[in-house]
């Protein structure tokens, strides 16, 4: 009899392990497209021999368990390169803002100050004319608003990063507790030798979605995964999340704390979040500093060529722009003082109809200002700066993303739900499935036998 | 190996990049331009910040050139009207120098010396688009005034200042002669000689008349040698504005080389990227659908 029963035994728990592994494929092919779902097989092992009378025999076949079919590594890189990716992103976004007030829309300061230089040649064959002077007094006060628009185009942007900031500092302290929570959950259930599967599946979907938030670093520990900033501070250690709080900074604009309140703003890298500061902390500062710097040289250089000359009524020059006493707000507030085109010194000797200081005036042009470039040539600059940060910022994030599909594909070629082979598997298990049928049927007929045989 | 066998992701990927390129070619034939903001080139969008300085300079100094041609030339032909006055002065004055001539008529022949006079002053105070063209810089009022304390009869309110007009980026050209150089200066006074004349003929003294005529030679030649400044200003200008003939057609190109877009070239790429784009979604919609599932019976 043992044999009969170790044979129905082993139909038994074939049909159990075919029936486990069906379910399996069934989940799988449900999940077919669940974002973040990884694949899971059936473990089947062979059970130990058994020593009878006979010799030995099969013990069967065990189902281990259910494997979720994940790479931890790969997982590790996607998430360093979609921080990579998201901070590019966000910067090239900001970028095709503002950029906007760099091209040549009428308005811009290419325009402007091309305007305002030909205005002057025009005045050095008409100083007489007053037509021709108020319409340089115009050029002149198109050139301060294209300071005006421009800075403020650079102060728009700038806050919408600082928005950026707030928000994504919320959402990251909303991920965090939630991984907490899965991590604590994950402990608890890995120990009843449960497959973490599923709840493994939804932290490493939320991890990555803080991935783009903020770069981060991943290390396992024995009360789960513990995650920190890129440079170190602490977000989610096991089962405890910590929350990062915002604060308004002296400059109006919003810091970022640690638990413990240490300023991390300038540490943070990588993800929406490091994308934003970059911009708003580093790069359009730099292009203020650039802007403000043309606005006082330029307003200077031209003040004091006025200060040169005489006026349509033979009195000294007076300046003819204003510029804020703050450096810092130059572009902001320059505007134009004078209020009448008489009062343009272009006379170099009191008299009506010279033009003797339109060359002085001319200068200012064609002469370097204290920085070492011409008005157009520091500006020329600075539309290079800004053309080949937001070329260099969208060509990064392209790179990446090509990256980043290969990384996905390997990940997919590891995880991902193949339906064919799932279709294949369902064949495969419905085969073994009735085959072990079979067994059983068929111990039970020869059982049958073998008890009649007793009673006949 | 397994393969990824989810290949959405990567015929999306495709498809956008497919998309974005569609969309530049035809953004190029639309606009003409291949540069819009400054990240599609940022070397040509720094140079254009040169070029259209440039460009706005130089149609501005074309234009400085035309209008200060026409007021050289509108001296210039000022002074051609003096120099005829001046060359009949002297023929009156030496018919009135000559013997034959009585006092009656050395009278009429002072009359006709004194309307050159006035003739000449009213050349003298030409205006062009309403400037002065004679008067030195004070080109708002007449240059010479009736003035009874002045020996010609006429005082100079202008003074004794030029204007160099620019017509280039470090060039500038001296466009008028103040009046008290032409007419009334310590080498030759136009106005004093004629006046004298006038004086001499009036008075009937032969030999006063004589010298006077004289006088109102050597003003002459004095005029003729001034015209040689406008007809040097007149030549400067000439060359200017074939310059800046050049110069706006090698900026315009400029313009074309940084930023425009080779017509036929775009078309050609828009055409090759429909093409391109019509390929990836006939691909994507052949292989997206197909699985095992397609090719199995169901089961009876």
């Amino acid at each position: 009899m043992g044999g009969l029963l170790t044979s129905l035994l082993a139909g038994v728990q074939a049909l159990e392990a075919s029936q486990a592994a069906l379910d399996s494929t069934s989940n799988n092919i449900a999940n077919a497209n669940t974002p973040g779902y990884t694949r899971e097989v059936a473990d089947f092992n062979e059970n130990p021999e058994n020593l009878t009378g006979a010799g030995l025999s099969g013990g069967g076949v065990t189902l281990d368990g259910i494997q979720s079919v994940r790479d931890e590594l790969l997982n590790l890189q996607i998430q360093q390169q979609t921080s990579d990716q998201s901070s590019a992103n966000t910067q090239s976004a900001l970028f095709q803002q503002l950029q906007t007030y760099f091209s040549s829309n009428g308005e811009d300061l290419a325009t402007t100050l091309a305007a305002f230089s030909s205005a002057l040649a025009q005045l050095s064959a008409n100083p007489g004319n007053s037509a021709v002077r108020q319409s340089l007094l115009s050029a002149g006060q198109n050139l301060a608003q294209s300071f005006n628009t421009t800075a403020s185009g650079l102060t728009t942007a700038q806050s919408d990063a600082d928005q950026q900031v707030t928000q994504t500092v919320a959402q990251i302290n909303s991920l965090t507790q939630q991984i907490a929570q899965l991590n604590s959950q994950l402990t608890s259930s890995v120990t009843t030798s449960q497959n973490g599967g599923t709840i493994e599946d939804q932290r490493d979907q939320l991890v990555q979605q803080l991935s783009t938030l903020v770069g981060i670093s991943v290390t396992q520990s024995s009360d789960g995964e513990v995650i920190t900033t890129a440079n170190g501070s602490p977000l989610v250690m096991g089962s405890q999340s910590y929350s990062l709080q915002t604060t308004t900074g002296s400059d109006g604009l919003q810091q970022v704390l640690d638990t413990n309140g240490t300023d991390i703003t300038a540490s943070i890298q990588g993800g929406q979040l490091g994308g934003a500061i970059q911009m708003r902390d580093v790069t359009i500062p730099a292009y203020f500093v650039s802007l403000n710097t043309l606005a006082v040289q330029l307003a200077t250089s031209f003040n004091r060529a006025q200060a040169q000359g005489y006026d349509a009524s033979g009195s000294a020059g007076q300046a003819f722009f204003s510029v804020p006493a703050n450096a810092a707000n130059a572009a902001a507030g320059i505007s134009v003082a004078l209020t009448s085109g008489s009062q343009i010194a272009a006379g170099s000797d009191g008299s009506a109809g010279s033009n003797g200081n339109v060359a002085n005036l001319s200068a200012v042009f064609t002469n370097d200002l204290p920085s070492g470039e011409t008005p157009a040539g520091a500006y020329s600059d600075l539309v290079f700066q800004v053309g080949n940060d937001a070329s260099n910022a969208g060509a990064h994030s392209t790179a990446i993303g090509q990256s980043l599909l290969q990384l996905t594909n390997q990940q997919n070629s590891v995880s991902g739900v193949d339906i064919d082979e799932e279709t294949t598997n369902l064949i495969r298990y419905q085969t073994a499935y009735e085959a072990a049928a079979r067994i059983v049927s068929t111990v039970e007929a020869l059982s049958t036998v073998t008890i009649n045989m007793i009673s006949s | 190996m397994r393969v990824n066998p989810n290949l959405v992701p990567n015929i999306l990927a495709d498809l956008q990049q497919s998309q974005t390129t569609l969309n530049m070619a035809l953004q190029e034939v639309a606009t003409g331009k291949s540069v819009s903001v400054p990240s599609d080139n940022p070397e040509a969008s720094a140079e254009m910040v040169g070029n259209t300085l440039e460009s706005a300079n130089v149609d501005q100094y074309t234009q400085n050139v035309s209008g200060v041609l026409s007021s050289v030339q509108s001296a210039d032909s000022a002074l051609s009207a003096v120099v005829s006055s001046l060359t009949q002065a002297i023929s009156l004055g030496t018919e009135g120098a000559n013997g034959t001539s009585n006092a009656a008529n050395r009278q009429a022949i002072a009359q006709q010396v004194q309307s050159i006079l006035s003739s000449v002053v009213s050349q003298a105070n030409t205006s062009y688009n309403g400037a002065y063209l004679f008067g030195g810089t004070a080109s708002s009022v007449p240059p010479y005034a009736a003035d009874s304390s002045s020996p010609s009869g006429y005082a100079y309110n202008g003074n004794g200042d030029a204007n160099s007009v620019a017509v280039g980026d470090n060039r500038s050209v001296q466009v008028n002669l103040p009046g008290s150089q032409i007419f009334s200066s310590s080498s030759a006074d136009v106005l004093g000689s004629l006046s004298s004349l006038v004086s001499a003929l009036q008075s009937g003294d032969t030999s006063a008349i004589s010298a006077a005529t004289n006088s109102v030679s050597t003003a002459l030649s004095y005029v003729t040698q001034q015209r040689v400044f406008y007809g040097n200003a007149e030549s400067q200008l000439n060359a200017q504005e074939t310059y800046l003939q050049q110069e706006t057609v090698s900026l315009t190109s400029q313009q074309n080389s940084l930023v425009g877009v080779d017509e036929a070239q775009a078309a050609t790429l828009l055409s090759q990227a429909e093409t391109d784009n019509s390929a990836a979604l006939a691909a994507a919609a052949k292989v997206l659908p197909t699985t095992l599932l397609n090719y199995l019976a169901t089961p009876s």
